[in-house]
C-alpha cells in the first residue's frame, strides 16, 4: 500500500463529503420551491417568515425534526422498524457517486480531474441494483410498524415498484443499445457532437423520445410521487407506510424521498439529455477549460433544475391514480411500449450503425 | 486491502447465513438472505466479476428476494414455535452430509494449493474477464446453445406459471369491471357441488335475483 493509493483513497472520501453535503443542501431547498411553488399553484404566499423569503425554512424544519420527540409503537419489531429508514437513505445516497457531473478539466493542485467521484464498467447496472434494493427501506417499514395503514402502503409501495421497475430498466435499453456500453461517463462523453447536442433524445439514428418518456413515468412510479403515489395516499391511508413514524427516523424517509427524486433526474439527464453537455459551450470557451467546466457544471444543474420542477408541477396539477388503473397502466401500456421501443431500436442499430 | 475487505464479507456471507437458517421470525430469516446475496454480491467485486456482481443484487437481491418478502409480509407468517425433535435419525445422515461437504471444500482447497502455477485470483483493477464486453462477447458466440436453451427453460416456466395461475380462474367470459359479481354454480345451486362454472351477475339486483331463484 503505497502513498498513492491512500491519496486516492482520501481524495474519494472528501469527492463524496462534498456530494452528500451538496446533494442534502440541494434536497433541502427542493422542499422549500416544492411548498412555495406548491402554494403559488394553489394561490397561497407558502413558508416565508424564516430569513429572507423563507431561505432558512429547511433549517427550522431540521431542528424541528431533531428536538421532536422519538415515538416507537408498542408493538413493533424494533430491529426492522429501526432497520427500514436506514435501508430507505443509504440506496437513496449510495447512487449519487457514479453520475458524472462535468467534463474533464485541468485544475490546480489535482491536474487533470474527470468531474465524477469514481466510474466503472457496470454502472449504469449498479444504479438499478441499488434502486431495486431501496424498495425494502418501504417494504419493511410498512411492515414493522404493526399498523394496518402501514402494511397497506408498504404492499402497494412493492407491488408499484417491481411493476415499474420493468418498464424503467427496458426504457433504458435503447440507449444502451445505441451507445453499446454501460458506464455513464462514456455515454454522456458519446453524447458531446454537434456542437454539445447530440443528446439521446434527438440523436440522428434512433432518437430514444419513447425511451425518455416512458423512463420519465417509470421514474415518478419508482419515486412514489403524485400521481402514483398510492403508498402515502393520505385520503386512504393516513400516511402510507410511514404512519408510524416520527422525528428524525420520518425525515430519513422524507429526504430519502427527495434524494430518490434527484438521482432518477440525474440518469434521466445523464441517458436522454446529454449530461453536462450545453449546447455550443466548447466552441466559445474552448474544450477542457475551466470556464467550460463550470458552464457545463451549471448547465448539467439547471437540467437537474427541469426535472425538479417538473415533478412539483405534476404534484400541483394531477390527480392520484386508483390502484388498478396504476398496475393496468404500468403492464398493459407502458412494458409493451417500452418493448417496441427496444425493438424498433435494436432493428436500427442491426442495419444502420455502424460495427 | 483486498484481504481486509474478503474477511469482512466473508464473515457476514457466513454469518448471515447462519442467521437465516438460525432465525425464528421468517421476515428476519428473509433479511439475512438478502444480507447473505449482498455480501456475494461483494465477493464477485473482489474476483473481478462486477457484471456478475450487479446482476446478483439484481435479480436475487432486487426481485426474487422482494417476492419472498411479499409474500411473507401479506400471510403475515408467524414465528417458529420450538418443538420436540422428530425424526431423530436424521441426524446422523445430517452430519454425514456435512462431513461429506467439508471434506469437498478441503480437497478443493488442497487441490489449488498444491497445484504450483495457480493462475489465481484476477486483479480487479486490470482483469477483463468479467466485464460487461466479454461477458456479452461470450454468451452470443462461444456459449451460444447453453444460453439459448437456458432461455427457453425459462420461457417454459414462465408459461408454466401462468397456466398454473389461470387455471383455478374462471372462464374467460367472466367480467371483472367493478360491480360485477361472480359466483360459482355451487353457491347458487346446492345440488351441484363442486361445480365452479362461473354465474355471472352485473348488478346487485341481477344477483338477489339469481340467488332468490335458489331459494325458490
Amino acid at each position: 500500500m503505497d502513498w498513492n493509493a491512500i491519496w486516492d483513497i482520501v481524495w474519494r472520501l472528501v469527492a463524496i463529503t462534498v456530494a452528500f453535503t451538496g446533494v442534502l443542501m440541494i434536497v433541502a431547498y427542493t422542499v422549500l420551491a416544492e411548498r412555495r411553488v406548491l402554494a403559488f399553484i394553489q394561490g397561497r404566499l407558502g413558508p416565508n417568515r424564516v430569513g429572507p423569503g423563507g431561505l432558512l425554512q429547511p433549517f427550522a424544519d431540521l431542528l424541528k425534526f431533531i428536538l421532536k420527540e422519538d415515538i416507537v409503537p408498542d408493538k413493533s419489531t424494533r430491529f426492522v422498524y429501526f432497520l427500514a429508514p436506514v435501508v430507505a437513505i443509504m440506496t437513496a445516497l449510495m447512487t449519487m457517486v457514479v453520475y458524472p457531473f462535468g467534463p474533464t478539466v485541468t485544475l490546480p493542485w489535482f491536474g487533470e480531474t474527470q468531474l465524477v467521484i469514481t466510474r466503472f464498467d457496470v454502472a449504469l447496472l449498479y444504479v438499478l441494483g441499488i434502486t431495486s434494493v431501496g424498495v425494502y427501506g418501504i417494504a419493511l417499514a410498512g411492515w414493522s410498524s404493526n399498523n394496518k395503514y402501514s402494511l397497506m402502503g408498504g404492499l402497494r409501495s412493492s407491488a408499484q415498484l417491481i411493476s415499474y421497475e420493468l418498464s424503467l430498466g427496458l426504457s433504458l435499453v435503447g440507449v444502451i443499445l445505441l451507445s453499446g456500453t454501460l458506464d455513464l461517463y462514456n455515454i454522456v462523453e458519446q453524447q458531446s457532437g454537434w456542437h454539445g447536442m447530440r443528446w439521446n433524445i434527438i440523436r440522428p439514428g434512433g432518437p430514444q423520445i419513447i425511451g425518455f418518456v416512458i423512463y420519465l413515468i417509470s421514474a415518478i412510479a419508482e419515486t412514489n410521487r403524485v400521481p402514483f403515489d398510492l403508498p402515502e395516499a393520505e385520503t386512504e391511508l393516513v400516511a402510507g407506510f410511514h404512519t408510524e413514524y416520527s422525528a428524525m427516523k420520518f425525515a430519513l424517509f422524507f429526504m430519502a424521498e427527495y434524494v430518490n427524486m434527484l438521482t432518477v433526474s440525474m440518469l434521466a439527464t445523464t441517458l436522454f439529455l446529454g449530461g453536462w453537455n450545453v449546447p455550443f459551450a466548447a466552441d466559445i470557451f474552448g474544450q477542457g477549460t475551466f470556464l467550460f467546466a463550470l458552464v457545463s457544471v451549471v448547465g448539467f444543474l439547471l437540467k437537474l433544475t427541469f426535472f425538479l420542477f417538473l415533478y412539483i408541477w405534476l404534484r400541483g396539477t394531477l390527480p392520484r391514480f386508483r390502484f388498478d388503473q396504476l398496475m393496468s397502466f404500468g403492464w398493459k401500456f407502458l412494458l409493451p411500449v417500452a418493448i417496441l421501443n427496444i425493438i424498433i431500436t435494436a432493428t436500427w442499430a442491426f442495419f444502420w450503425l455502424p460495427k | 486491502m483486498i484481504a481486509i475487505l474478503f474477511i469482512l464479507f466473508a464473515g457476514l456471507a457466513v454469518g448471515c447465513a447462519v442467521a437465516v437458517v438460525a432465525q425464528r421470525n421468517p421476515l428476519y430469516s428473509a433479511i439475512s438472505l438478502i444480507g447473505v446475496f449482498i455480501s456475494l454480491a461483494a465477493l464477485y467485486v473482489m474476483l473481478a466479476a462486477p457484471f456478475i456482481a450487479a446482476v446478483q443484487v439484481i435479480v436475487y437481491a432486487g426481485a426474487i428476494m422482494v417476492l419472498v418478502v411479499f409474500v411473507i409480509m401479506l400471510l403475515n407468517v408467524e414465528e417458529e414455535v420450538r418443538r420436540r425433535l422428530r425424526l431423530r435419525f436424521l441426524i446422523p445422515s445430517a452430519i454425514l452430509l456435512a462431513a461429506v461437504l467439508v471434506a469437498q471444500a478441503a480437497f478443493v482447497i488442497y487441490f489449488v494449493h498444491t497445484r504450483d502455477p495457480t493462475p489465481g485470483p484476477q486483479d480487479p483493477a486490470t482483469s477483463d474477464v468479467g466485464l460487461t464486453l466479454s461477458i456479452g462477447k461470450g454468451l452470443f458466440t462461444t456459449y451460444l446453445l447453453p444460453f439459448e436453451i437456458t432461455s427457453v427453460l425459462l420461457l417454459m416456466a414462465i408459461v408454466g406459471a401462468m397456466t398454473l395461475a389461470r387455471r383455478a380462474q374462471l372462464a374467460p367470459d367472466a367480467l371483472a369491471v367493478p360491480g360485477s359479481q361472480v359466483l360459482t354454480q355451487s353457491i347458487v345451486d346446492p345440488d351441484a357441488v363442486g361445480d365452479a362454472a362461473p354465474v355471472v351477475a352485473h348488478t346487485t339486483a341481477e344477483a338477489e335475483e339469481i340467488l332468490m331463484r335458489n331459494d325458490e
